[in-house]
């Protein structure tokens, strides 16, 4: 999977937790940009990538995300 | 070992002198020796208990770490959790006395009078400490950190002294850096003067606020059959502000001790009663307990399979929007029944402390799309309705208390009833309360300064610093810091209830 197709799988999925079809993610987005991103929300946006892209995340890399680019940082990594 | 005590402030200048004398790459050492001194000065069994812990969460780090096979992982991750939990509710459940003092008198031939030797072994610091440890091994699993390889320095994290009786509760990755960054501390006079108002201050909330607001608590919920209507109010009210100024004029008195060694750990209270909602009061009073509680439970609990299917089930049955947050209610259920546990092995902690909260916190959301029309037409920007929040927010924790404070149950649904029943303020009313018209005086008087100095460091939006006292006086010249320090001093010499000379009653919270 490219870099360009996680961003687009992903942002599907963010558009279907966050239930805002104008969401558009990039590398650089982070919790400020997402209306409703907090950190309960963000445990369902987690379920939801673990199960759209049949990976698991632990514990540590979900804390401390600095920004989506991060995230698909470690999806690419899983994916790998 | 009580923190208010002179033997204590004895034992942090002592402590604090060799550290400073000694080369910075021993200080280490000097704070193990001091904690491990500590533990055993809080009974043989304390001593015990910890290290117990400290060896099973250390060898289960060690067992969790990423070159280990995932099964082998998970197995040392979980044996850790239980045992060590395990632990924690036997003493909980039965209390250590019941556990082994009397198969010990046994076996130590106690008889009579001396079979009640073994009252020094309930534990202290246990509800804390566990909870901290358990963290640590949960974060090697979670490969938040690498497993510590130096049982030592471990040992250190697990019996650091200040933080051992009453918290706070810190995370191996903070307290551990911290700790190794004591070989570079320096004594300034600064450091000491700011360590020595923080200390007073505790002392202040400790013996001038909370032991004096304890005589009408205990007035009041000794002998609760005598009291109704707006005494049952006062009871509850007094004893939220008792176990505020207790617990956190402890919290000042462990933070400023660590101060003193350049050993910086979070914060436990900001301003809880100026809370608006239940939710924030929660975010603002022992802020770490429930930090550990959101990090180790209450989040990774909605990952699991089980409530992953139990979202998609509610889904299906209540729509996307309402569906999502059913698991989140069940997590939440759970979370504040542990919370209620934690406070005490008993059902009137596990209601008070817990599942009320719960249900204030559930029927909040609830009910919070006829809120949001509400709060528009009552103005909720103006400060009206911000005071009626925070006063909303005060009355329904005090109906938690009166669980919390209540010898049992029966007696707190007891105390409920009697809120309906008629009462009289009378010319005896003040007398009823168990305190002369003086020492109602000074506790108002004390209690003032309490708030006034809540109201200055409270900031509405979370995410901003507090503001705070020490901070200010830093930007005056060192002699008003002094002198504040001085009037603290003598304020509690001479109206600390019973004098530093007195062993004060326990920190309720070193109870737990």
């Amino acid at each position: 999977m490219t870099r360009e197709e996680v961003f687009a799988k992903l942002n599907e999925i963010f558009q279907d937790v966050f239930d805002d079809e104008d969401i558009n993610v990039n590398e650089t987005t982070t919790a400020a940009d997402v209306d409703g991103w907090d950190s309960l929300e963000h445990i369902n946006l987690l379920v939801a990538i673990e199960r759209g892209f049949g990976i698991r995340f632990t514990m540590g890399e979900t804390t401390g995300l600095k920004n989506v680019g991060e995230m698909v940082d470690k999806i690419i990594s899983h994916l790998g | 070992m009580s923190l208010v005590s002179a033997a204590f402030l004895a034992f942090v200048a002592l402590t604090a002198l060799i550290y400073y004398l000694v080369p910075g790459g021993a200080r280490r050492w000097v704070l193990l020796a001091a904690s491990l001194a500590f533990c055993a000065s809080c009974g043989f069994y304390s001593l015990v208990f910890v290290l117990l812990a400290a060896v099973t969460t250390f060898i289960g780090g060690l067992l969790c770490g990423p070159s280990k096979s995932r099964g082998l992982r998970n197995a040392a991750a979980v044996i850790t959790v239980v045992l060590n939990l395990g632990i924690l509710c036997a003493v909980r459940f039965y209390g250590v006395i019941g556990l082994f003092a009397e198969r010990l008198n046994n076996v130590f031939g106690a008889t009579g009078s001396t079979r009640t030797f073994m009252l020094y072994a309930v534990p202290v610091g246990m509800a804390f400490y566990t909870l901290q440890l358990i963290g640590y091994t949960l974060d090697c699993r979670w490969e938040k950190i690498a497993p510590e390889k130096n049982f030592f320095r471990y040992l250190l994290f697990a019996t650091y002294f200040p933080y051992f009786t009453s918290g706070p509760m810190n995370s191996y990755a903070a307290l551990s850096v911290k700790l190794d960054g004591s070989k570079d501390a320096r004594l300034t006079l600064g450091r000491v003067r700011d360590s020595a108002i923080r200390i007073a201050w505790g002392f202040f909330k400790k013996l001038v606020i909370a032991d004096r607001i304890a005589v009408v608590v205990n007035t009041i919920y000794g002998n609760h059959e005598s009291y109704c209507g707006l005494y049952v109010f006062i009871g509850a009210a007094c004893f939220a502000i008792q176990l505020y100024a207790d617990f956190s004029g402890c919290m000042e008195v462990v933070l400023g001790a660590s101060h003193l060694l350049g050993i910086e750990m979070p914060e436990n209270f900001n301003s809880p009663f100026l809370a608006h909602t239940i939710r924030e009061y929660w975010q603002r009073w022992h802020i770490t307990l429930g930090g550990w509680l959101r990090d180790y439970l209450f989040y990774p609990m909605l990952r699991t399979s089980l409530f992953v299917k139990i979202g998609d089930g509610a889904k299906k049955l209540f729509g996307k929007k309402r569906g999502k947050k059913v698991p989140v209610y069940f997590a939440l259920i759970i979370l504040w029944a542990a919370v209620g546990y934690w406070h005490g092995g008993l059902m009137k902690y596990v209601i008070g402390t817990g599942l009320l909260h719960c249900f204030y916190i559930i029927l909040g959301e609830l009910v919070e799309p006829v809120s949001v029309k509400l709060r528009k037409k009552l103005h909720s920007e103006k400060w009206p309705y911000k005071v009626f929040q925070t006063a909303r927010t005060f009355f329904l924790i005090c109906l938690g208390h009166i669980f919390f404070r209540a010898a049992n149950v029966p007696d707190a649904l007891a105390m409920y009833r009697a809120i309906f029943q008629p009462f009289a303020i009378d010319g005896e009313w003040i007398a009823s309360l168990g305190l002369d018209t003086s020492n109602l005086i000074v506790l108002l008087i004390a209690f003032a300064l309490l708030v006034a100095v809540d109201v200055y460091k409270y900031r509405e939006k979370q995410e901003e610093e507090p503001r705070l006292i020490l901070a200010k006086l830093n930007e005056k010249p060192m002699a008003v810091s002094w002198a504040v320090f001085m009037i603290l001093l003598i304020t509690v010499l001479i109206f600390g209830l019973y004098g530093l000379g007195y062993d004060s009653g326990a920190f309720i919270y070193a109870r737990i």
